[in-house]
């Protein structure tokens, strides 16, 4: 081998100047040895158990679903999240490497914000969760579309739990901040909720409350109105100041950065500080309103006052029940549930022309108690229109079928019967009778039945009609009540078609009720 | 040197053996003490400590039915998340290698910290409603102490805590489900059982029990980054 022929010596490649490649190849580098990549598996394990199975158990409404992911997210993320982040942050100080990197030509501050960026994109991993979750409800809901601020909430709150514990594992370098950072985190935001009274609570600017507290998500909500963002929008300010506070305090201490940028942080951890406390203050400033959401005044848009504008499902019985599109699934089961009332009823004069699905109306109790029920008559209207609640509207434990049947039959049956034959406050005995004869009718409650379950909200409408079906048995009424139920519907039909006039002006006696 | 001297000398295995019993006890108690430095056990056992006075502090609150049984459980898992703490190590390959008491002495260790959290976390409830009792709080502590102590074995010592903080919002979610059916009932969740179930306290024992071995004999996974 001669000079000529020798290969040429290789220099070293000079590294990048351009800033923007230097910064991406130290996020790649912490990226790829960064703790909350190993986390990652525990967290879609903790999502998949505790929130997901959860979640797609419910009806397929986006506002419950939206509203479950919210809550169930933020608990399943903040224990690995804040660990892992803790355990990024004292990296440096359990390696004793804190003089070696001293040297390097980045300032600290710059290689902690690569070191938490990393840790908080691994984090965003909840990203595929929710696009599973929500990809699955879309698959399967049947009117309306995902709510992206609950999404949201969880997207801001992981870059501040990250930055939390990413604080503290850097103030506090040890082996045991990360576990105790991520158990102190998970008991402040899960047992603090039990600090909430009421819809005018500060702490309701946690990301893990959702939705009126003690009230949870709720069918009835966002359904006939829009979902309110008001306390969403606090919940989104709040981890938004605190990432920006939290992260601009890593440069403060002496030796972090230079003394303008220093300065600058400081402003910028006051300017974050400022915005936490606002958002506090705006949740305190939360009321439930009528829709059964939080209603924060200052971020609150009158727009969203407004109710969806929708093209009812209705059924083709002899008296069409007209449902709202998203609880088109519950058609059938409220169909079969009055049908057999609604063929007895149909034609007779002051018999409603249709069931439609109304809206709840929400009221704040004492505590965190809130009464759920309807506004005004729940027969209206020329022609008459009966307002209807479904119990899925109410909050309460999941049922069967047969069991939400049942509940339709008894709180809508008697309210129809008692307004068509005018037994009010004080029916008379035959009114009385009539009414607990249609009531046995096949596939209709039996006089005083109760509903599968009490409803953890209580009902503001139905207590009234209620007692005008029930008859002691033994009495001259209830007697009455077995000889009518015993017609043939269409000789019952007929007479009440004849008589129902006087009966409802309450000129009808027991002997005169064939 | 003679022949005959040369019969006189010991054998190295009988040189060692004569060093062992004259080594006085103080060289036991020495490596006792080298190797909890080493682990930072008194600062798990301040840990453990300080989430005793947490959980006493919390019980003079007024907890509303969920939180009271949801309180103690977090606690147990910060006790469980400190006492793995201990299974990582800095010194590695050489400990391993010339350690010839390590897996007694990780076994000790564990043990003994094992009961410290149970004696303070049960010495909460003195005088205060502690939900559970005694026996929650000795099922809780020693099956999550085993989770942790399986986590220091396949993902490292540094990364242990993940497995009692993971469990405990399993735990914590199992417990929900006593009032929002369906209900977690399995054994294996056992904070959300009554503290005499038998099925959640030999779970609770099996993994200890398994956790402890498994790390007494291998340690945890890392070459530790500390």
């Amino acid at each position: 081998m001669t000079a000529t022929n020798a290969p040429a010596v290789s220099r070293p490649r000079p590294a990048p100047r351009h800033p923007a490649l230097v910064t991406a190849r130290l996020l790649r580098l912490e990226l790829r040895h960064n703790a909350m990549l190993w986390m990652l598996p525990v967290v879609f394990a903790l999502f998949w158990l505790t929130t997901y199975r959860k979640t797609m158990a419910m009806p397929p409404l986006w506002n419950l679903r939206a509203v479950s992911m919210q809550s169930g997210a933020i608990l399943d993320f903040i224990t690995p999240v804040v660990g892992a982040a803790a355990w990024m942050g004292s990296r440096d100080a359990r390696r004793h490497t804190c003089e070696l990197m001293r040297i390097t030509a980045r300032p600290r501050w710059a290689r902690l914000l690569a070191t938490w960026a990393a840790t908080t994109c691994w984090a965003l991993g909840y990203l595929v969760c929710l696009a599973v979750l929500y990809g699955m409800t879309a698959h399967q809901a049947s009117w309306g579309g995902p709510l992206w601020w609950p999404a949201a909430v969880v997207a801001a709150s992981l870059p501040a739990f990250s930055a939390l514990g990413f604080a503290a594992g850097a103030q506090l370098p040890s082996r045991f901040t990360a576990p105790l950072a991520a158990i102190a985190a998970f008991f402040a935001l899960a047992l603090s909720t039990q600090l909430i009274v009421g819809s005018q609570s500060y702490w309701q600017v946690s990301p893990v409350v959702a939705a009126p507290w003690d009230l949870g998500p709720d069918a009835g909500v966002a359904t006939f109105y829009p979902y309110l963002p008001d306390l969403a929008m606090a919940q989104v300010m709040f981890p938004a100041g605190l990432t920006i506070a939290l992260l601009a305090a890593l440069a403060l201490p002496r030796g972090s950065a230079g003394r303008r940028l220093r300065a600058a942080a400081a402003a910028v951890t006051a300017a974050g500080l400022v915005a936490a406390g606002t958002a506090v203050a705006l949740a305190g400033t939360g009321k439930l309103d009528t829709h059964g959401m939080i209603a924060i005044p200052a971020l609150h848009d009158a727009a969203s006052g407004r109710p969806i504008r929708f093209t009812p499902v209705c059924s083709h019985t002899a008296i069409p029940v007209c449902l709202n599109p998203a609880y088109s699934g519950y058609l059938p089961v409220t169909v079969a549930a009055l049908e057999p009332l609604l063929s007895e009823i149909a034609g007779l004069p002051g018999a409603p022309a249709r069931i439609n699905q109304a809206a709840a109306v929400y009221r704040q109790g004492i505590g965190n108690s809130v009464s759920i029920g309807l506004a005004g008559q729940a027969i209206s209207g020329r022609p008459p229109v009966f307002r209807l609640l479904l119990p899925a509207q109410l909050p309460g434990p999941a049922v069967t079928t047969s069991e939400l049947a049942a509940q339709i039959r008894s709180s809508a049956g008697p309210e129809i019967v008692s307004h068509i034959v005018g037994a009010g406050r004080s029916p008379s005995p035959a009114q009385k009778a009539v009414v607990a004869a249609l009531l046995r009718a096949p596939g209709l409650p039996r006089p005083g039945s109760h509903p599968g379950h009490t409803p953890t909200a209580s009902r503001e409408r139905g207590e009234l009609s209620r007692p005008a079906s029930v008859v002691a048995p033994g009495s001259p009424a209830y007697a009455a009540a077995q000889r009518f139920a015993a017609l043939v519907p269409s000789a019952r039909h007929a007479w009440l078609v004849q008589h129902l006039t006087a009966l409802r002006a309450g000129r009808i006696t027991l002997a005169q009720l064939p | 040197m003679t022949a005959d001297g040369v019969g006189k000398v010991a054998a190295p295995a009988e040189r060692a053996a004569a060093a062992r019993r004259a080594q006085p006890p103080a060289a036991g108690v020495r490596l006792v003490r080298l190797y909890a430095t080493s682990r930072r056990v008194p600062a798990a056992v301040a840990a453990v400590a300080a989430c005793a006075i947490g959980l006493r502090i919390a019980l003079a609150w007024p907890w509303d039915s969920y939180g009271a049984l949801q309180l103690p459980l977090v606690f147990e898992a910060g006790s469980a998340a400190a006492i793995t703490g201990i299974t990582a190590s800095r010194l590695g390959d050489p400990e391993r290698v010339a350690g010839r008491w390590l897996p007694f002495l990780r076994l000790a260790t564990v043990l003994a910290l094992t009961a410290v959290a149970v004696s303070a976390l049960a010495a909460t409830g003195a005088g205060a409603h502690l939900a559970g009792g005694t026996l929650d709080v000795l099922r809780n502590v020693a099956g999550m102490t085993g989770i942790g102590l399986l986590c220091a074995a396949a993902l490292g010592g540094g990364l242990a805590w993940a497995g009692p903080t993971g469990y405990l919002v399993v735990g914590v979610y199992a417990l929900y489900t006593q009032w929002h059916h369906p209900a977690l009932t399995t054994p294996w969740i056992w904070p959300a059982r009554p503290p005499h179930d038998l099925g959640a306290a030999i779970c609770a024992g099996l993994v200890f029990t398994v956790g402890m071995a498994v790390f007494a004999v291998r340690g945890a996974r890392d070459p530790a980054d500390e």
